[in-house]
């Protein structure tokens, strides 16, 4: 199964490459303004955080968007990655009453995919000044904690998943879990 | 799960591909230096000379013990007292950026001269996954610029070659196991070393001031894990800040310096958490810095921060 990591510039990108090669994953850490042709072939697609403040500076994301728009597999928005796809299908972000740096409580509402055999409540790290504000139609949120309202979302009609914490970094319970829920989900898409 | 003999053998023949002269290594005696030295030794065995910088900003004993650790390892090696070059670069310095910079070039330029004597025209470096992440390039933001990739200069002369360049600190204790080099379990240590732990000037004085309490809290902390009383964090050492605070020393009026106890639980170095510490020996690790530093630190602080917000290391 081939799942590249799309490179915002985030601090945990190459935790996420980690990750999907420890899964036993063919993956690649590709820039964010590869063309999307380029990689059109893969069977998932990872979009990483970074430091960009995604509402004001669009143009650090790059192609995110033409790949959100064109992808016929499933696709992983991790932090600014997930608060780049909601603002790109409609929804709203801004910054965070108070932001989350490190251990966040996450109450888990839908367990149907990415949380699948996780428990309810569970201990992740998330590290962000931002968040979604208006989730966009056809999407549900599908975690939440005291701060943070959206911490996870998912779209209701097509493969595509969003996060606010950061599943790949050695603190966040259950992390690589929901990496494997993932790849099922790609696996299932393919059927 | 890495696949270590995996890694090695792909690393031994890419190290094969890539040093076709002779090559010198940073080597500071951590692990991540010595697993390198060990990988490019075995590659290419006597055209590579391993150079350890005495900075003058290592820990006490530390040159004596990585002289041993090498000679053991039996390659070929040299030690360089620097220490003077590095304290006049460092003159006047005190953004923690700058402190990086100014670091980072003197060993560049220390490791071209030895180069040049040697006939080397590579460095081979130990630098891993946190070093490059955390020094930023064109996406991602410079949280520090470590010494071995932002401080680099432009006009460097030498080819790179890093072995370790995709693993973390976990991956390379594994990597080390495996080889049987022997700094496998030592502390992670940065490679400006004292300098970042000694907030402000880094002068010889405040290094010295450094030393000796990073010395108390590894100390102190050692022997209490050896004893069952607590288990060995991943990283603990000791900071100096800048600012004085009042004390009383026998009723005289004291105003000394102030010393951070720090100590992280982490795997990767990528995310850590503060590690708990029973009072007990927290007790014991302040009584010791303010009883036998009295002259200059009155104040010890703990610090209780994870990573993020805060950085393993204070600067």
């Amino acid at each position: 199964m081939k799942v590249y990591i799309v490179d915002n510039g985030g601090q945990w990108t190459h935790r996420e490459w980690r990750v999907l090669r420890y899964l036993g994953v063919d993956t690649r850490i590709v820039k964010n303004t590869t063309p999307f042709d380029e990689i059109s072939d893969v069977d998932g697609l990872v979009l990483s955080g970074g430091s960009p403040n995604v509402a004001s500076d669009a143009d650090a994301m790059g192609n995110n968007g033409e790949y959100l728009d064109r992808a016929d597999f499933p696709v992983f928005g991790i932090c600014a990655g997930m608060q780049f796809l909601c603002e790109h299908f409609g929804g709203t972000l801004g910054e965070s009453a108070v932001p989350e740096f490190g251990h966040v409580d996450l109450r888990i509402s839908d367990h149907g995919d990415i949380f699948k055999g996780i428990p309810d409540g569970i201990c992740v790290w998330a590290s962000h000044n931002d968040e979604v504000k208006e989730v966009p139609e056809g999407f549900v949120v599908t975690a939440s904690s005291s701060s943070c309202p959206v911490e996870a979302v998912r779209s209701a009609d097509r493969p595509i998943y969003g996060v606010q914490f950061h599943p790949e970094v050695e603190h966040t319970e259950f992390g690589p879990q929901m990496f494997r829920n993932f790849l099922k989900i790609i696996d299932d898409w393919q059927k | 799960m890495l696949d270590v003999e995996g890694f090695v053998n792909e690393s031994l023949e890419s190290i094969k591909a890539q040093v076709s002269g002779k090559a010198i290594i940073a080597c500071s005696g951590g692990v991540d230096s010595m697993v390198s030295a060990a990988l490019v030794s075995k590659a290419v065995g006597d055209r590579l000379l391993a150079i350890y910088v005495d900075s003058g900003l290592m820990r006490k004993g530390e040159t004596e013990e990585v002289r041993g650790m090498l000679q053991e390892m039996g390659i070929n090696f040299k030690v360089v007292d620097a220490a003077e070059e590095f304290f006049s670069a460092l003159k006047g310095v005190t953004d923690p950026e700058a402190k990086r910079k100014a670091i980072g070039e003197r060993f560049i330029r220390v490791f071209e001269r030895e180069a040049r004597s040697f006939g080397a025209d590579t460095l081979v470096q130990g630098t891993i996954a946190p070093d490059w992440i955390e020094s930023g390039d064109g996406v991602r933001d410079t949280i520090k610029s470590h010494h071995n990739v932002g401080g680099l200069p432009k006009d460097m002369e030498m080819s790179l070659c890093e072995p370790l360049r995709d693993l973390y600190k976990d991956e390379v204790r594994q990597v080390a196991r495996f080889l049987g080099v022997r700094s496998s379990e030592r502390q992670p240590f940065p490679g400006p070393a004292l300098a970042v732990r000694c907030l402000g000037e880094v002068t010889p004085e405040n290094v010295a001031i450094v030393r000796e309490a990073c010395y108390i809290v590894e100390d102190e902390i050692g022997k209490a894990a050896a004893s069952g009383g607590m288990e060995l964090p991943w990283q603990y050492f000791a900071v100096l800040l800048p600012s004085r605070s009042v004390g009383v020393q026998g009723d005289r009026r004291a105003y000394g310096r102030t010393v951070v106890i720090r100590a992280v639980c982490s795997v990767d170095g990528m995310t850590a958490t503060y590690a708990p510490i029973p009072t007990a020996i927290l007790d014991r690790i302040s009584s010791r810095i303010t009883n036998t530093m009295k002259s200059q630190v009155n104040r010890v602080v703990y610090d209780i921060t994870n990573k993020p917000p805060a950085t393993i290391e204070w600067e």
